[in-house]
């Protein structure tokens, strides 16, 4: 048995680098350090892959050798006339590159998943900027820390324990010992309770204050951790101070903060249902502490309001630095998704959406992005690398993208795979193979090789650079 | 292939030829003085400029900040595009032009190394890979050093030894080329978000001050034989009244240097030269600096020319761009790096009918005219703070001609026209200096032996420029070289023409230098600073450092230290 | 003189035509005409492969007139940066039409998609149909929208009219979606019907009028008083109207005007104002 130590978790943003990986007869048979969804992954993977790329042939998927499929692929992608290129968030940076250069080549429009994640608020940050940093920076300073419309607790387990409230830092301890005393004061009183209605001999109900702050027993030095959500998830539960938003409404709660916290009043009572004592609470807490961090996830991107709200939440973290030290992160879903706006950023000058069918890239999210693109029908082919659009789109978006000749390099079987009209098996990147990955704080990490891929099984890069190699056979004759 | 490059007129400054007509011949990569091989082209030069390829001691081109910027800023891409081509990538420009337009344009300007002065070693491998798509040119990169623990620590109780292994370690590690500081201390305190107020203000937490952490790596460098001084950004950076922390900057080190060697460069110095109490009682402090310059030898500058235009400001001083942010409203970006750096990124426009824009236009070339050591002030615009580096055959317009200088003026801001002393100013650069301020200065500054000359041994990257310094005048016809060196006739790279007439002909990868550090006591990691590695950082030791791989054509240069 | 164009089928993909302008047309012979330029996806085409192109005897005040007939919905950027001439369209018009537009007036009897003079300076832009979201807007990650003109929409508008305007008019007969005037640093949007919400959000100058209903107001904004009147363009528009500043969270002093008896909800407002204002 194998055992390589500080390997890189190829599931979430946070991109845990201290995992410990056992391996037996080239296969993955323990792990260490891993939170439920990466254990899951590395002691699972590619159970139900295809042993061989396919092609349709008459309405069925037939195995083929690469090299059919590599040219089925590039003549489809040579005929089309507007070929979308999706996918780039779960696979490696190399890979992008590469993908970057096919599309260029074929004259296509590229797109990666954030376009159905964070894509509003990257938009937002091109209108006020963001103030952020990296993830260790937080985990020695931050001592007031806000997860918004995003539950680390089921989406980024590790989250929590490595980077922020129970993570120990230079300035900052963490905030255990407080979670456990109010473990216990709960349980104290829920004792009492019992006892008491043992000897009142009825059912005691405490009315529940829905909005107020909580009272603060806990010491000042240690962090916070506040919770805002339409509903208490996880994460909340171990919270100091949940706010609980009405769905829709967090831009109102936002824009109402940013007048708090400066200095101005606000004319109303409350700000949809909640009272403005309670934001005023919160708005204090936020200008009190000596270095805050607010984290939000797709609940405030694919919200009513979408890129807005996230323009909200990120003017209201540069007010706050008219008063203290405030910074603000997105909570990236796949692994790779922020790598994937990086190497396009670098290549092209924009991170997602990227339209090279005139011959330079153009950038219009909402016209040139894919799934604006498939709702219109506009695409005439489509290659999809490590996603599975067919499940995650709009209905009417898939349609158009499986009308139509599709290309999938994807080491899972996906309804997406099932669907297309060349598959190819890809190996894992992250287990079977080597590649650079940015975790959300745009850290990069090279994710490491543990065990061999399947004789069949190439690399996405090999596969792309090899359709690329095939294109140009094509064109150039 | 082998190059005749024929009767064109040479300025090679480090081996004294200055306008000379005469052959260069090319092989295998290297300047040569005899052709082995009976094949060779031969490139007419007649009437032409034959110089050096141009060096940049300082273009922020790679890695995270700017990829930010790149993010931050669709509009200004979306105006300057460039289409693809059977042998060149698309892109776009302006301000912060993606990668591949980068090595393009550079090498149609003739500059064919460049080095990326701001690198948050955390994030090395970012820069690396987008060096890598960065053609044709050279380039290396700098880690920012400055605020790093490890160095606070070592400084404060003053571990030189240590700090010096530790600081190769990081070159190694980074696959970095010089040391870089950025307002040392200042961002360190920006965790915080506050800033030291000088040289002697101590850091919050680490009862270090910045002229320690200046002089510590000062001598480290020395101790490390580094062939490049440090490379600082000064503390209060863009601040009225700053020129003081500036001359305080230079002092400090002047008992350090040996002989007439440098041991400090003091960058984009027209951000460090400002005199005045406020934005409104504002004055060029660009004599004093000049005046200090003249007189101490250990120091070199470069100009940090101010451009009117509109462009993006990016560099790891977050107090600064914080500070810029509250003045202009422009959007902000904000990238703090743990337990190592800090950066920020802001759209801003020069304007000419700006009083404080105008005077920060005069300070950059008052430096170049007053400093009267041309190996010792280098053309830079610090790209792109002060304007994008496609404005560089501008500068030179300014600097070899009074009358391009006058054209401008007559434009600017009427107080600033008035008080400044540049008007004042006759001196006018010959092309021999010309050929200093953009290669062979930088060149010899950074320690890189085969470029900035044309000697034989030398690299072959040759920048041919057609204007014709015998019939065309610089000082009245000064259009006609910014224009020739707007586009290089031809710029030889490695001997391979890469750029005829101004359009790229062939691509390929340039090389990234590095310093490999031997040391006498071989540098070993021990268990203590694995330990304290994992409490500082969220990543392993072992995923820490960019592994060669990363470099496409990795250039190490060895140094043998004194530790 | 004028010319006739339309498109001879059905486009799947997007066609790129920066070319259809009065300021192009009107200097060229027919048969130079013929021969510009367009993409149609990423494939390099000639005007006369895509459309039908003839002279006739086309006029308007305006000048130079181009005729459009048919279904140009895949048809991007007609009329841009036009300074000049009149632009007819009988059918749909596609995305960024008009945008950049210096001068001229485009007629649309029909829909246009989003994004419906963007970045416009001057000149007139009439769509009787619906348009898209962005109608007057920047271009992503710019503070500078349409600065200039008129666009005037008979039909309804989608999200983000006006995001980044600074001046000039945009008139919505119908209805419009969400934060109309985002960012809004001038100019004047006049609302017929009503809207979604969230109007004026983080503008700093320039006017909003509502006529129709608004679901609610948002908190950052601060009612001064109630208005019988106000001035739409050249125009007088009768109330009476809320009138609303903000968006304070901006420091912002844009004025946001609510038609009264369209919005009865909002009568708790007026317990704001003081008692002088009220009269």
């Amino acid at each position: 048995m194998r055992k390589i130590e500080n390997v890189i978790c190829p599931v979430c943003g946070s991109l845990c680098d201290d995992i410990t990986v056992y391996v037996e007869d080239n296969r993955v048979v323990e792990v260490e350090n891993t939170c439920a969804v990466g254990r899951a992954k590395f002691l699972n993977y590619g159970l139900h892959r295809k042993p061989k790329p396919l092609i349709r042939k008459n309405g069925e998927l037939k195995e083929a050798s690469i090299e059919e499929a590599v040219r089925r692929s590039a003549e489809i992608l040579t005929e089309s006339k507007y070929p979308i290129l999706y996918g780039w968030s779960s696979t490696s940076c190399e890979a992008i590159r590469v993908g970057l250069e096919l599309a260029e080549e074929v004259g296509g429009i590229i797109d990666n998943t954030s376009t159905v994640c964070h894509g509003p608020s990257i938009l937002s940050i091109q209108d006020v900027g963001i103030p952020s940093c990296t993830l260790g920076q937080l985990r020695h300073r931050a001592d007031l820390v806000i997860y918004w419309g995003s539950d680390p607790y089921s989406a980024h387990p590790r989250h929590i324990e490595r980077y922020t409230v129970f993570s120990e830092g230079r300035f900052q301890k963490s905030g255990w010992r407080s979670f456990i005393r109010r473990l216990s004061g709960k349980l104290v009183k829920k004792r009492l309770s019992r006892v008491a209605e043992l000897i009142l001999r009825r059912k005691l109900t405490f009315p529940e204050e829905k909005y107020a702050l909580p009272p603060y027993f806990i010491s000042e030095e240690e962090r916070k951790l506040v919770v805002v959500d339409v509903r208490k998830t996880r994460t909340a539960e171990v919270a100091d101070y949940f706010l609980q938003v009405k769905p829709n409404t967090d831009y109102e709660v936002l824009q109402a903060l940013r007048m708090l916290v400066n200095d101005q009043d606000l004319e109303v009572d409350e700000v949809a249902g909640i009272p403005v004592r309670t934001l005023e609470d919160l708005a204090d807490l936020m200008i009190s502490c000596d270095f805050g961090i607010l984290f939000f996830g797709v609940g405030l991107t694919m919200s009513k309001g979408k890129l807005r709200n996230v323009d909200a939440a990120l003017s209201l973290v540069r007010d706050l630095n008219k008063r203290t030290k405030f910074l603000i992160m997105p909570m990236r879903g796949h692994y790779n998704v922020t790598g994937a706006n990086v190497v396009f950023t670098w290549q092209t000058g924009y991170p997602y959406a990227v339209d090279f069918s005139l011959g330079y890239p153009r950038y219009n999210p909402g016209e040139t992005s894919v799934v604006d693109i498939l709702r219109r029908g506009e695409c005439d082919a489509g290659l999809v690398v490590a996603s599975d659009p067919v499940s995650n789109f709009p209905a009417s978006a898939a349609k158009t993208l499986v009308d139509n000749p599709l290309i999938v390099i994807d080491p899972d079987v996906t309804p997406t795979s099932m669907m297309a009209d060349v598959v190819f098996p890809s190996a894992y990147i992250g287990i079977e193979a080597e590649g650079t990955a940015y975790r959300m704080d745009h850290v990069p990490l090279r994710l490491k090789k543990v065990v061999e891929p399947p004789p069949n099984c190439l690399p996405d890069q090999e596969i792309l650079a090899r359709i690329l190699r095939e294109v140009r056979r094509i064109r150039r004759g | 292939m082998a190059l005749l490059i024929r009767n064109g007129y040479v300025y090679d400054p480090m081996n004294g030829i200055d306008g000379e007509k005469m052959d260069i011949l090319v092989e295998g990569g290297k300047i040569v003085d005899k052709l082995k091989s009976a094949e060779y082209e031969v490139i007419d030069a007649s009437g032409m400029i034959v110089m050096p390829g141009g060096v940049d001691i300082h273009s922020h081109i790679a890695g995270s900040e700017v990829n930010a910027g790149r993010l931050l800023r669709p509009e200004d891409h979306a105006k300057d595009v460039e289409l693809k081509t059977e042998i060149t990538r698309s892109g776009v420009g302006y301000s912060v032009p993606s990668t591949f337009t980068t090595g393009y344009r550079y090498a149609k300007m003739g500059y064919t190394t460049v080095m990326n002065p701001s690198m948050p070693p955390l994030e090395a491998k970012h820069t690396h890979e987008e060096l890598c798509d960065t053609p044709i040119i050279d380039k290396a990169t700098y880690p920012l050093l400055g605020d790093w623990w490890f160095v606070l620590e070592y400084l404060r109780d003053g571990k030189i030894e240590e700090c010096a292994l530790h600081v190769a370690w990081m070159l190694y590690a980074t696959k970095g080329y010089a040391i870089k500081l950025v307002n040392p201390g200042g961002l360190e305190a920006w965790g915080f978000g506050r800033n030291v107020r000088d040289i002697d203000d101590p850091v919050p937490y680490f009862n270090v001050t910045p002229r320690e952490i200046i002089r510590g790596l000062c001598k480290v460098n020395k101790l490390l034989h580094l062939p490049h001084t440090i490379h600082v950004h000064t503390n209060n950076l863009g601040k009225p009244g700053n020129y003081e922390t500036t001359l305080q900057t230079m002092k400090c080190v002047e008992d350090l240097s040996s002989g007439d060697k440098p041991c400090i460069h003091i960058t984009h110095c027209q951000f460090s030269a400002f005199k005045g109490v406020d934005w409104r009682e504002f004055y060029s402090g660009a004599e004093d600096i000049a005046k200090y310059v003249n007189f101490h030898k250990h120091v070199t500058i470069d100009m940090g020319q101010v451009i009117f235009t509109d462009t993006t400001t990016m560099t790891a001083d977050g107090p600064f761009q914080y500070i810029l942010h509250e003045l202009t409203g422009n959007k902000w970006v904000n990238h703090d790096v743990e337990t190592e750096t800090s950066s920020g990124i802001v759209p801003f426009r020069y304007r000419r009918r700006s009083y404080v824009h105008s005077i920060q236009w005069c300070i950059g070339l008052e430096l170049a005219l007053l400093i009267r050591d041309p190996w010792r002030i280098f053309l830079t615009t610090d790209h792109p703070n002060a304007g994008p580096f496609t404005s560089y055959p501008q500068v030179i317009g300014w600097l070899i001609s009074r009358k391009a200088r006058e054209e401008t003026l007559s434009k600017l801001n009427k107080r600033a026209r008035e008080t400044a002393l540049l008007p004042s100013i006759d001196r006018e650069y010959s092309l021999y200096e010309v050929a200093i301020a953009t290669r062979a200065g930088q060149a010899r500054a950074l320690g890189l032996k085969d470029k900035g000359h044309l000697g034989v041994g030398g690299d072959a990257d040759i920048a041919i420029y057609d204007v014709d310094p015998r019939k065309i005048d610089p000082s009245t016809q000064y259009d006609e070289y910014v224009k020739a060196f707007s586009k290089a006739a031809y710029t030889i790279k490695e001997g391979e023409i890469v750029v005829r007439n101004g359009e790229v002909v062939k691509v390929l990868d340039g090389k990234t230098y590095w310093v490999k550090v031997s040391s006498n006591s071989e540098y070993e990691v021990s268990e203590d600073m694995k330990r304290r590695f994992t409490e500082y950082w969220t990543v392993q030791f072992d995923n820490y450092p960019v592994s060669e791989a990363y470099l496409k054509r990795s250039k190490p240069v060895q140094v043998e230290s004194e530790v | 003189m004028g010319i006739l164009i339309s498109p001879k089928r059905l486009f799947d993909v997007p066609v790129h035509a920066r070319c259809i302008t009065p300021d192009t047309f009107s200097t060229l012979s027919l048969s130079e005409i013929l021969n510009l330029e367009v993409h149609e996806g990423n494939r390099k085409r000639k005007l006369k492969e895509l459309f039908e192109v003839s002279t006739g005897p086309y006029t308007s005040p305006e000048g130079f007139t181009i005729w459009m007939k048919g279904d140009f919905s895949k048809v991007r950027y007609i009329g841009y940066g036009m300074s000049t001439g009149k632009i007819v369209l009988e059918g749909v018009a596609g995305m960024h039409l008009g945008e950049e537009m210096k001068g001229g007036f485009i007629q649309v009897y029909g829909d246009a998609g989003s994004w419906v003079g963007s970045m416009m300076q001057g000149g007139r832009i009439e769509v009787f149909g619906d348009v898209g979201d962005y109608t007057g807007a920047a271009y992503r990650g710019s503070g500078r929208g349409m600065r200039g003109g008129e666009i005037i929409v008979h039909g309804n508008a989608l999200n983000e009219t006006g995001c980044y305007m600074r001046g000039g008019l945009i008139k919505v007969y119908g209805s419009v979606g969400q934060f109309t005037g985002m960012h809004m640093h001038g100019g004047t949007i006049m609302v017929g019907g009503e809207t979604e919400g969230r109007d004026g959000a983080e503008m700093t100058k320039g006017k909003i009028v509502i006529l129709g209903r608004v679901p609610s107001l948002l908190p950052t904004f601060k009612i001064e008083a109630i208005k019988p009147r106000v001035k739409v363009g050249e125009e007088r528009v009768e109330g009476p109207f809320y009138m609303f500043t903000g968006d304070l969270a901006e420091n912002g002093e844009g004025k946001l005007y609510v038609s009264k008896n369209n919005n009865p909800h909002l009568k708790e407002f007026e317990k704001y104002l003081s008692p002088v204002k009220v009269k």
